[in-house]
């Protein structure tokens, strides 16, 4: 009976009982009757426990005794109880556990259970608030008023919470301890699930299991249809994957070529340019490939300074160009400039299709160490396959500076940083190239040497001794500087300091110490260095220009074995690729359950196993156009998952009939059939085919087909089934022809009849749950008519006889009559009139039940009952609202048993 | 030279009679291999295969499906987005070749209006066994506007380019953007041009 009334009744307004359940607190001293609440305001739930007495009817017979509210953290498990043996189907037993509470409760088999736990499973998995908030404010007036022994912790908190509201600060209540203790019961639900051995297949309650055994809770519900669910991959990692093979394989495809590249360096002092640079850039009878040109000092004026806007950038580049030597063509490839100190890079014309990837940059390290009157500038490229990088720098001035001009040479080398095509790569610096050719005024000096040694060294070409002087080769031998480059041998004089448009050192005031202040070095393979030699011919300038000519191996792609070596790479990832799609293997996937009865659970149990090379993760979806993965009688459990390589999960297949589905199977309208489509995310799809017999019941089926069948259901063929499925509701007698229907289904008589002759001095009937397994045997007997006599106790024919009433597709009352009861009420006759208007059965049913209930009450004195208690119990199985309407409230309820409580009251006399 | 590893993808669907060889063209297509044992294929399955067409990196993403009957409605469900169907038949099955103009039906009902079809006569080095003569097959294909084949997965004939074929129906389809072809940076910083390169 629904004993949610009493709840109710202890309720303030605005909270509502959603259902009782009436069931046994175990303790290990005492087991006690507890009446269970699920209560509800606005979206929060918690469960009141209350004392109570028998059948509690109003408030005065219950007393609130504990309040777990549904917050985060609590937990709500099914479990085995610890000792006793188990009835398969009897009790459900629960524990519930919560920050500070942590009991076991054994609740009836039945459909309060049922309800109860469903809901109450709703909400915890769709995530449950925390606690404490101010949504659970409404609880404390019950902790107040009610419990005077509540757990402080609760109390507590909840001023707490009240204060931060006050106080507007947000804090999180949740101390590190209270995590600390979720985060356990976390663990203990996971290895609970894992290793129960006692877990018994045949649970009777689904539900309440999922919950946790759903590991991937963010797995997304995809849609059947896979023309969606195209990306799979990030392409750009099997970019990154490709091009590091490519560099991998780098030697199948490549061969090396030499190229001749012509290096020059030249300080102007800031002069344009009056003589022609041929004597500098084409001394050599063959035209080079390449040209890197740098320059220093290109104007020393204050606008170039500040404005890096200089008009001898373009008078330079020009007679640079018109330099070249004459007898090849060539193109600009690019022209840095900062300040004074300018870059040029040319390529032959036919060769410039093969240079890619240009990218130029400038770094200044002078006033400030920002600024551009010293620094360097750089440009890279591609050149067929290989990557060079030219660098042209001017550093510090003065003798003493070497230091100084390390650091420069520093500074460059890490803040000289080229943008790369792909923006998620990090920039690239000088030295991640294959070549890098640097030249410039260096500016290192001759240190420790008397001008008159030097010249006189310089007069006798002793330029080995002298070079011992150079502070460059000096820093270079000590790995102050310069650090994996090579210089080729200086076999010419000093290029600084010469009186202008002569080639007389120095003559001025400070009558400067010649120095090689130009210079070119190299880093890289396949390098050799042709020639390295200053041009006296040129006078513009304080210094002389100095030029390299180098002969560089320059990685060149072959194009068929380099697209032999792609397709060998796009082959390897494609198998890489394909290997990595999610990949599983089941134990079974046809699957038949025999014999299925009404509310018998059946499991069959398969096994999915990860043999693929990745994680895995399983879900089953819906098919197209359909709501549910599954048929509403089938469930999986899991119904989604996550699995590393090499593991396995056991998952399985439940089918339960339950009234809901008994009826359209009993009807012969819904079979046992169903295909489930196992999705692995990113992987394939598994149709696991389900199939099995129904054994049709008389649970489920409605009363006129059971009033016109004339054996029992088992022996009654599928087609007379169909046939007695399609008759309309209101009917004469004679369909069918051959005998008259039945007055009432016979099986609501034997069962009714039984408790007639046997139970109605029975104490306490009605208000006993039944055992599970008996009513199995009572269904099987009503079902085939064996054995002859009902099995069981009265309680569980009591109980078969509820869910009977419970279980009709369309109740005693009709539902077209639903409304009219409801507005009768009051009124007896009027009640009366609609129960007359009822089809034939099913009032023949109706008057049936309520003598039988009249002489239940006759026994009163015995068995306990009472017109309220049958009323309540009866107003809500014989009195149904439509399907369509929504589920009834609690005033309904309450109106649907005075309905029937005016049949029950003796008739005035 | 920095390629892109692919330019496009495109989603192909196997369909047909149970055990006319779809896996096997698959598995013959992807990893040039051949498994005698049947194993029906009981859901549906994919593999990965790039392809250069044109000078465009193909990623062909092909769907393998259950041909028992009574899958078909679901496998239906799976025909959407597909960009090209091969609708598969047995030369030494003559069901598998009635049921053609129904699976057509299907793909008519299911598939995306503009989707590319293609017919196969798969297991054509089994002559001796032949049911269903060459031509037939090139008149049901002609019927419908639709390319023909006769395949072998087992003997390698035919396969890849039944998918190749396919694919470049697809590709000429779709319209496809030029993309920007590497260049050399000629930049004109200086601004002198009466040599500069054409390259581009």
């Amino acid at each position: 009976m629904d004993q949610s009334f009493a709840i109710q009744d202890t309720l303030e307004k605005g909270d509502t009982c959603l259902v009782a359940v009436q069931g046994i607190l175990v303790s290990p001293y005492t087991n006690e009757s507890r009446l269970v609440g699920l209560v509800k305001n606005r979206e929060t739930l918690a469960i009141f426990l209350y004392k109570h007495r028998r059948m509690a009817i109003c408030a005065d017979d219950v007393s609130l005794d504990e309040i777990i509210p549904l917050a985060e953290g609590v937990i709500i498990q099914q479990v085995m109880p610890a000792e006793g043996f188990y009835v398969i189907g009897t009790d459900v037993t629960l524990r519930i556990k919560s920050l500070d509470i942590d009991i076991v409760m054994q609740l009836p088999f039945g459909s309060h259970t049922q309800e109860f736990l469903r809901r109450v499973n709703q909400p915890i998995q769709e995530g449950l608030p925390a606690f404490p908030s101010q949504q659970f404010v409404w609880l404390r007036k019950y902790w107040q008023r009610n419990i005077p022994s509540v757990n402080s912790l609760f109390l507590n908190n909840m001023n707490y919470e009240e204060e931060r509201q006050l106080s507007g600060l947000d804090i999180n209540l949740v101390s590190d301890l209270e995590a600390d203790k979720m985060a356990m019961n976390g663990q203990w639900i996971k290895a609970n699930e894992r290793v129960d051995p006692s877990r018994s297949p045949q649970m009777s309650v689904r539900h309440n299991k999922t919950t946790f055994t759903d590991l991937v809770r963010s797995a997304d519900v995809l849609s059947a249809n896979k023309a969606e669910m195209v990306p799979f991959t990030k392409f750009g990692l099997r970019d990154n994957l490709i091009k590091s093979e490519l560099l991998k394989n780098e030697d199948t495809y490549i061969s090396i070529q030499n190229y001749r590249f012509f290096v020059g360096t030249y300080n102007v002092n800031g002069q344009s340019p009056r003589e022609s640079l041929q004597t500098w850039l084409s001394q050599d009878s063959e035209p080079p490939d390449l040209y890197c040109i740098g320059f220093q000092e290109l104007d020393l004026s204050k606008e170039a300074f500040f404005f890096n806007d200089t008009p001898k950038e373009e008078e330079w580049f020009k007679a640079v160009s018109d330099g070249l030597h004459p007898e090849a063509k060539y193109a600009k490839i690019k022209l840095i400039r900062l300040v004074g100190i300018m870059l040029l890079l040319y390529v032959k014309k036919e060769l410039a299709v093969h240079v890619s990837e240009v990218e130029a940059e400038t770094v200044g390290t002078g006033i400030m160490g920002r600024m551009g009157n010293k620094g360097g500038v750089a440009i890279r490229f591609r050149f067929h396959n290989t990557h060079l990088c030219i660098v042209n720098s001017h550093l510090a001035a003065h003798v003493d500076e070497f230091e100084r001009r390390n650091q420069d040479f520093r500074e460059i080398c890490s803040r000289m940083q080229f943008a790369q095509a792909d923006p998620t790569l990090s920039p690239l610096t000088i030295h991640k190239h294959d070549v890098v050719l640097w030249l410039g005024d260096l500016n290192y000096r001759l240190k420790d040497i008397e001008l008159e040694k030097v010249k006189k060294l310089i007069d006798s070409r002793d330029y080995k001794t002298l070079h011992k002087f150079d502070q460059l080769k000096q820093q270079i031998d000590g790995k102050a500087v310069f650090e994996g480059f090579t210089e080729g041998e200086i076999m010419f004089q000093p290029t600084y300091k010469y009186d202008p448009g002569t080639d007389e050192w120095d003559t001025s005031e400070k009558c400067r110490t010649p120095a090689w202040c130009d210079r070119v070095l190299w880093k890289g393979k396949h390098i050799t260095q042709l020639e390295y030699r200053s041009h006296m011919a040129l006078k513009t300038s304080d210094h002389k220009p100095v030029s390299s000519l180098f002969d560089i191996g320059v990685k060149v792609v072959n194009e068929e074995l380099y697209k032999k070596t792609f397709e060998e790479i796009v082959r390897c990832l494609d198998k890489m690729e394909n290997d990595c799609i999610p990949s599983a293997a089941l134990s079974q996937r046809e699957f038949h359950f025999k014999d299925v009865k009404y509310r018998q659970l059946q499991v069959q149990t398969f096994t999915i196993h990860n043999d693929g090379q990745v994680a895995c993760q399983f879900e089953f979806i819906r098919k197209l156009d359909e709501e549910s993965y599954s048929k509403p009688w089938l469930r999986a459990n899991p119904s989604k998952g996550f699995l590393t390589p090499g593991s396995s999960m056991q998952i399985e297949l439940e089918v339960f009939v339950n009234n809901q589905t008994a009826a359209a199977l009993n009807a012969a309208e819904e079979k046992i059939e169903d295909i489930l489509i196992l999705h692995l995310d990113r992987g394939k799809d598994f149709f696991l085919s389900v199939t099995g017999n129904y054994l049709h019941s008389c649970f489920g089926s409605s009363i006129q087909m059971l009033c016109y069948m004339n054996g029992y259901m088992r022996d009654t063929s599928e087609e007379t089934i169909t046939q007695l499925a399609q008759m309309p509701l209101q009917m004469k007698d004679n369909f069918l022809g051959a005998e008259k229907p039945a007055k009432i289904p016979k099986e609501l008589w034997m069962m009714v009849d039984h408790l007639y002759r046997n139970a109605s001095q029975q104490e306490d009937l009605f208000q006993q749950p039944g055992l599970m397994s008996e009513f199995e045997a009572i269904r099987d007997c009503l079902d085939s008519g064996y054995p002859e006599s009902l099995p069981g106790s009265n309680h569980s024919v009591v109980e078969a006889l509820l869910l009977f009433l419970e279980a009709l597709p369309e109740p005693v009352i009709c539902y077209q009559s639903y409304q009219k009861c409801l507005e009768s009420i009051g009124d007896y006759s009027s009640s009366k009139e609609v129960v007359s208007m009822l089809p034939l059965h099913h009032k023949n049913v109706f008057k049936y039940l309520i003598s039988f209930l009249q002489e239940m009450l006759n026994n009163s004195e015995k068995n306990h009952l009472d017109i309220k208690i049958l009323a309540s119990i009866f107003g809500n199985l014989l009195l149904r609202p439509p399907p369509d309407l929504p589920k009834p409230s609690n005033s309904d309820k309450r109106r649907c048993q005075e309905f029937v409580q005016q049949f029950l009251q003796p008739e005035d006399p | 030279m920095a390629k892109k590893t692919y330019d496009l993808l495109f989603k192909l669907l196997l369909i047909g009679d149970s055990g006319v060889g779809k896996t096997c063209v698959l598995f013959r297509f992807s990893d040039d291999a051949f498994n005698t044992t049947f194993i029906s294929t009981i859901g549906i399955d994919f593999k990965i295969k790039t392809v250069e067409l044109q000078g465009k990196k193909i990623k062909l993403q092909i769907w393998d499906t259950a041909g028992q009957e009574r899958f078909h409605t679901i496998t239906t469900s799976y025909y959407r987005g597909a960009m090209g169907i091969m609708l598969v038949y047995d030369i030494t099955n003559a069901k598998s070749f009635e049921n053609i103009s129904k699976w057509l039906r299907n793909i008519d009902e299911h598939a995306n209006e503009d989707v590319e079809r293609m017919l196969l006569g798969n297991k054509c080095d089994m002559e001796d066994k032949r049911v269903v003569p060459k031509a037939k097959g090139e008149q049901i294909a002609r019927e419908h506007g639709i390319r023909f084949f006769e395949t072998s997965a087992k003997a390698n004939v035919n396969i890849e380019k039944a998918f190749l074929t396919l694919a470049e129906d697809i590709l000429r389809k779709t319209p496809v953007k030029e993309p920007n072809s590497e260049n050399v940076d000629i930049s004109s910083g200086g601004g002198v041009t009466g040599w500069k390169s054409k390259c581009c």
